[in-house]
């Protein structure tokens, strides 16, 4: 009995050694050391139930971020078959959301609704406000996310398909029942989260106007924070939403913003991105000199990323803003450079507009 | 030329989402609540 006690409290005591280290090391971001800490915390063994599900929660999300989804959805099911054996209901709701945002993910849209509902109803049969909240944000996420899956590429928002427009529509009413919560609540990092995607929504529904109010206030809670990434994102979808207001030197301005924090940020993928969408905007206002200097650092920062998907798009972009400069010996280079990356990359449609 | 149309120049793709928010549970936060005393009564 006592030998059994001692091998006991050693299994327990190491198996939360490991959970802990596991706990630590994704807290300082590094997923892949945690998860095998939590792994092996795993194979140790607990009988503590919750504990358990403390690890297997813990192990979804940092699968989650590491964008393993599948076995993200593995773990997470874990929890949720646990946590709905032991009674735990505030476990479950958890179980549930996690597991809702990971087959949202997978595009799994109508398992996640499953999971939204029950981390919902859970939430308010226990008059948490907070979970209901959250429950709210995340079942906008997955009509957003299915309503996206569902647009045409190639069609300009607004003009999607029906099915995508009930879908996005659906999303904005779940943002805007989350935001009369979260005002209440007084919780203003989660309005900012959820106007940011309002204002995608928006934005997909055509609803350009509404986007740019839902995008400002997103801007302003993201700079009440400081928090850079968030600003970015606001100006590089307030960007986006002038361009179809037709507001094209607002829209520049915006991107302006976007490029000048990506490169505080050292993010060089969002800065080539800004790049683009600096020099398509001054090919919208014919200022073809910036949209050629703006195309060129695009193209340069692709090449370093070893990006050709983007480096063609430079280049197609290029000859176009040289053909309409009329430097034909510069457009037919960037042309043939074109055809030859679209050649290589698949790019159907990209080696179709080459040829044209 | 005249100017591209918007729809060759942004997609649905190129709008910035907002994280996902996941929900954590600590083990750190049960064990100092609920299994300290415990383990060291063991002891």
């Amino acid at each position: 009995g006592q030998v059994c006690e001692v091998h006991h409290y050693r299994m327990e005591a190491s198996c939360l050694e490991l959970a802990l280290e596991g706990e630590r090391l994704c807290k300082v971001g590094d997923y892949r050391a945690g998860v095998s800490f939590f792994e092996a915390a795993i194979q140790v063994g607990t009988e503590d139930l919750q504990i358990l599900s403390a690890i297997y929660s813990q192990l979804g999300n940092a699968y989650f971020h590491l964008h393993d989804y599948n076995k993200a959805m593995e773990y997470h099911r874990h929890d949720l078959t646990l946590t709905r054996t032991i009674g735990d209901h505030l476990g479950e709701a958890k179980a549930s959301g996690n597991l809702g945002n990971t087959l949202k993910v997978l595009g799994r849209f109508d398992d996640a609704v499953v999971c939204c509902q029950r981390h919902l109803d859970i939430s308010r049969d226990q008059h948490d406000r907070v979970g209901e909240a959250r429950a709210l944000y995340n079942f906008g996420n997955v009509f957003h996310a299915k309503g996206k899956s569902i647009c045409w590429s190639g069609v300009d928002p607004g003009e999607f398909p029906e099915e995508a427009m009930i879908a996005l529509r659906r999303a904005s009413e779940y943002y805007e029942a989350n935001l009369s919560i979260v005002k209440e609540l007084g919780d203003r990092a989660a309005q900012g989260r959820t106007y940011g995607n309002l204002g995608n929504t928006h934005y997909l529904l055509g609803n350009f106007r509404n986007a740019v109010v839902s995008h400002e206030q997103r801007l302003l809670i993201a700079k009440e924070f400081g928090d850079r990434s968030a600003e970015r994102r606001a100006y590089c979808n307030l960007g986006n939403a002038y361009i179809f207001l037709g507001e094209f030197e607002v829209a520049a301005e915006h991107y302006k913003r976007t490029l000048q924090l990506a490169r505080q940020l050292q993010d060089r993928a969002v800065e080539a991105q800004a790049c683009y969408s600096l020099g398509n905007t001054y090919t919208l206002l014919q200022d073809y000199e910036r949209a050629i200097d703006y195309h060129l650092k695009h193209l340069i920062i692709a090449q370093d990323l070893n990006d050709r998907i983007g480096e063609g798009r430079a280049c197609w972009s290029l000859g176009n803003a040289y053909t309409a400069l009329g430097n034909h010996d510069q457009a037919i280079h960037f042309a043939e450079k074109h055809l030859e990356i679209s050649r290589e990359t698949g790019d159907r449609s990209g080696e179709l507009t080459a040829r044209m | 030329s005249a100017a591209v149309p918007s729809k060759q120049i942004l997609h649905s793709d190129d709008i910035e989402m907002e994280p996902e928010t996941m929900e954590t549970k600590s083990v750190t936060d049960y064990f100092s609540k609920f299994q300290m005393g415990t383990l060291l009564g063991a002891r």
